[in-house]
């Protein structure tokens, strides 16, 4: 548990007096050093650094009764199970209760855990038969079985959760026995083995009982069961002691807090009133790597942010040649380095960078001959042969770092003598106004969003880029070439991933060239503890966090 | 009119307003930009199908004056709604996160009594000395400062440098001692409570306690040069007889409106010292229920902070007429 308490001296009188002024002055914790075009930035962070060496305890035994406080970055909807929960920080804690057939590893590579392996795959890519392991119990004590994990592929569709979309591909899940599962698509599904059969399990009998208490108080088979929870306030999960999988976790209790306030999130942090926090603030980042008692953690994600193009008719941005003039207008390099130099790395395709190694995509090539870099002369040229005459276009921004960068796009778009406005506004407001409108050219040119993909690009090039997902995920309205969509799907329906390859490779080139989409950057997945808190590893997969026990680390609180 | 009456005369006026709230809250938030539903997906792969599944399972399918129809018939018979966000009884909801409110909230205005009286009557029986000086200098910088930078100033100094006090969170003491692991007894939980509060509790009620403190001294200094408190000065009365009895009375009959009127500043306020402090009240929900587009959960708020603000005006119209025997019901005599 938190307790570190700093001792009072004189010093600290007045360090505290300075830090107040200093503070006072520059806008206290939290602030985003946002209004100041040309301010300095700062190298941009490799997470590579900050991927430590496995840290395990002299005596397990010692260390056995650590318990620790979490505190996440914002609220929990208090959805516990996952058959209907839709948000990562109630996932966050649902992940230590449940056993998934399949688990990502920290290259975000999917390895079995309840199933024995990986599946067996017949009838042209659509029946996958899984083994699963013997003799795990769930909290209850009761068996898990196939038919529970078959439970929990299809109770999503069934019951039409907003979880529908991960299942919706599956005809039947039928168990064969208590030990083997088959599971029929209705028709090949490319990312199903990268993603989707990455199900947590649910215990049917018990979840079908009362669906509505289950999700306040779910029993899984996890290395933690459910200890205690108040609605909003935190929930406490302990040790499972008699958990099937090895490692064991060497933490007793971990406590779930939230504090959406940067600010206040990170003087916990330094107060010591938490062990850890989730997400450390870009600014803050500095701060906190000085304190001698803290230890900073951060992994890539499959988090990204795109600048949209409205390539409706009627708008200036319905001329690829004025969006890549927009896009060699500004530098990313130069606004990541400046506004997110600690929490972001810019990004060159519409898949994350994740993802790009996965694939073995050829990044390299893609940034040299198709991204739009810098090039203030070459946007000129673009923008005043082909931007219409009296072009004013409307940037629109949600109300938070990305305005910066949709203000630094308009300053630059209007050094080059085309003024851009820019609306921030709140992000429902902005998502009414783009992704759920018709498009008009009056309302936007250009809007930007974020968007969390997983390890395969169809995550990211289906809801961001086919026209069925125009009104609902996208507002670009961008046409493409006569097989772009139909790529798309191609790649979605097809389970052999040479063939996707090269469908992809087409799509994201056409991406690039067109830029219907300009890929900005891919946010970060960061974590502050204390330095009590040993061998922690921030995993990818942001709904993994705190990642307590795995092959691969094994959280222990050093007294 | 006699009390009751009166007290039931300005209830009976206090519904139109609540409704008028009503009104203006429901078309505020449904005609807002954006949508729940969208909003609670966004970020995944859907399609319209399930997004008009959920609308009509909160009947968001439904025209506005039904909506509006549907929520009042709940309401008259105590039902607040569902929350589409959270997937709870708005009444729940709002159960759960009143109480540290009302702790916040009634904590900072005692502060803010507690200390602004005082003040206010030493710096108007000092008049012009420096001590008067000084109490006017706070009192101008109370009030001229946002609560949350102080929230930030004091978790800053207090929390962070000197590590006296937690700097987010509170203790509930509702919950009883078996709800922490770490505190045993009721008096530790007392003190821990009050330990948890304290800050919070100043960086509200700084600008409580300056406003009052200005006008206590102001009503004072008045009150002192009033002909009666000359009279009894002339008697022979003691001064701190005079202070209590004649001078101080008189001068609370500002200080009751202040303190009734700024209740909705003070409710407004605790939105933001309870993000700055991680308190989860009713003013964090408001801003969450905003941010989400949360129908249901934003009119419930609405309604019961303004029905609160409304008894709290109530409240002080009738507490004039103890204070002031001339001040009647309402009625010419």
């Amino acid at each position: 548990m938190a307790n570190n308490q700093k001792v009072w001296t004189r010093r600290h009188v007045l360090a505290s007096g300075t830090a107040v002024s200093a503070a006072a002055i520059a806008g206290c914790i939290g602030g985003n050093g946002d209004d100041d075009d040309d301010e300095e930035g700062g190298e941009i962070l490799d997470p590579e650094e900050y991927d430590y060496e496995r840290d395990e305890p002299d005596d397990p035994d010692a260390v056995s009764d650590g318990t620790m406080v979490y505190t996440q970055e914002l609220e929990r909807d208090e959805d516990f199970d996952p058959v209907v929960a839709n948000d990562a920080y109630s996932v966050q804690v649902s992940n230590l209760i449940y056993d998934d057939l399949f688990e990502f590893n920290y290259d975000y590579e999917l390895e079995p855990k309840v199933a024995v392996d990986f599946p067996d795959v017949e009838r042209d890519d659509t029946r996958y038969l899984y083994e699963i392991h013997e003799g795990i119990e769930f909290h209850n004590g009761d068996e898990l079985t196939a038919s529970d994990v078959a439970h929990s592929f299809t109770a999503p569709v069934e019951e039409e959760t907003p979880n529908i979309s991960t299942y919706d591909m599956i005809e039947s899940a039928e168990a064969i026995d208590d030990y083997q599962l088959q599971v029929d698509l209705e028709h090949p599904y490319g990312p199903w083995e990268m993603f989707n059969q990455a199900v947590a399990i649910v215990p049917e009998d018990v979840r079908t009982e009362d669906t509505e208490a289950f999700n306040t108080d779910p029993v899984g088979s996890g290395p933690f069961q459910w200890a205690d929870f108040q609605h909003g306030e935190y929930v406490e999960l302990e040790r499972f002691e008699d958990y099937w999988d090895d490692p064991m976790p060497h933490l007793q209790a971990i406590r779930f807090e939230d504090n959406v306030d940067d600010a206040s999130r990170v003087s916990e942090m330094m107060a010591g009133d938490t062990d850890a926090i989730g997400d450390v603030p870009n600014d803050d980042w500095d701060e906190l790597e000085g304190e001698d008692d803290v230890n900073l953690h951060v992994a890539e994600s499959p988090s990204v942010a795109y600048i949209y193009f409205n390539c409706n008719e009627g708008a200036g941005t319905a001329d690829p040649n004025v969006r890549r003039g927009i896009a060699h207008a500004f530098s990313m390099q130069d606004y990541v380095e400046t506004y997110l130099n600690n929490a972001a790395i810019p990004l060159v395709t519409p898949t994350s960078r994740i993802t790009n190694d996965l694939w073995d995509f050829p990044v390299d090539e893609w940034e040299e001959e198709l991204y739009p870099q810098y090039d203030p002369e070459q946007a000129e040229e673009l923008l005043d042969e082909h931007a219409p005459d009296d072009w004013n276009p409307t940037f629109l921004a949600p109300d938070d770092e990305r305005a910066t960068l949709a203000e630094r796009v308009a300053t630059r778009v209007g050094e080059l003598g085309h003024d851009m406005e820019v609306q921030t506004m709140d992000f429902g407001a902005m998502l009414e106004q783009t992704i759920y409108s018709d498009g008009n050219p009056d309302d936007y040119e250009l809007y930007i969003v974020g968007w969390t993909g997983g390890p395969d690009p169809d995550q990211y090039l289906y809801p961001n880029f086919h026209e069925s997902q125009e009104g609902t995920n996208q507002g670009h309205f961008y046409e493409g070439s006569d097989d772009f969509h139909d790529n798309i799907v191609e790649a979605r329906e097809s389970a052999d991933d040479e063939e996707r390859q090269e469908l992809y490779n087409d799509v994201i080139e056409e991406i690039l060239e067109e830029l219907p989409a300009l890929p900005a950057y891919t946010e970060h997945n960061s974590m502050a503890t204390g330095e009590h808190v040993r061998d922690m590893h921030v995993h990818p997969q942001m709904q993994y966090n705190p990642h307590l026990v795995s092959d691969e680390g094994n959280v222990w609180i050093d007294d | 009119m006699g009390l009751l009456r009166y007290t039931l005369y300005r209830l009976l006026q206090a519904i139109p307003v609540l409704i008028g709230i009503t009104i203006i809250t429901f078309l505020l938030a449904n005609l807002a930009p954006g949508d729940p539903v969208r909003l609670m997906l966004q970020g995944q792969e859907v399609d319209e199908e399930l997004i008009e599944t959920i609308e009509q399972r909160y009947g968001l399918d439904q025209p506005l004056h039904e909506r509006y129809i549907t929520y009042m018939s709940g309401l008259v018979q105590g039902d607040f709604g569902h929350s589409i966000h959270r997937n709870q009884p708005v009444s729940d909801l709002m159960l759960s996160r009143l109480g540290p409110t009302l702790l916040l909230v009634l904590s900072a205005y005692a502060f803010a009594i507690a200390t602004a009286i005082p003040l206010g009557i030493f710096a108007a029986t000092r008049r012009n000395d420096p001590a008067d000086h000084i109490s006017r200098i706070v009192a101008l910088i109370g009030v001229s400062t946002p609560s949350f930078w102080i929230g930030i100033m004091l978790i800053l100094l207090f929390a962070v440098q000197l590590g006296w006090l937690p700097s987010s969170g509170l203790v509930y003491p509702w919950w009883g001692p078996e709800a922490y692991d770490w505190i045993d007894t009721w008096p530790e939980l007392l003190y821990q409570t009050a330990r948890h509060l304290l800050l919070p509790m100043v960086a509200l009620g700084t600008l409580q306690m300056a406003t009052l403190m200005r006008v206590e001294r102001t009503q004072m200094i008045e009150s002192l040069q009033g002909e009666y408190v000359k009279l009894a000065r002339a008697y022979g009365v003691p001064e701190r007889t005079i202070l209590r009895k004649h001078a101080f009375q008189v001068a609370q009959l500002p200080i009751i409106t202040i303190i009734g009127l700024n209740l909705s500043t003070a409710l407004g306020g605790a939105v933001l010292i309870e993000y700055v402090f991680n308190i989860n009240g009713m003013g964090r929900l408001f801003i969450e229920a905003i941010q989400s587009l949360d129908y249901q959960l934003i009119m419930g708020i609405t309604i019961v902070i303004g029905t609160m603000f409304v008894i709290g005006v109530i409240i002080t119209d009738i507490s004039y007429a103890y204070i002031d025997p001339r001040v009647t019901y309402g009625e010419e005599e």
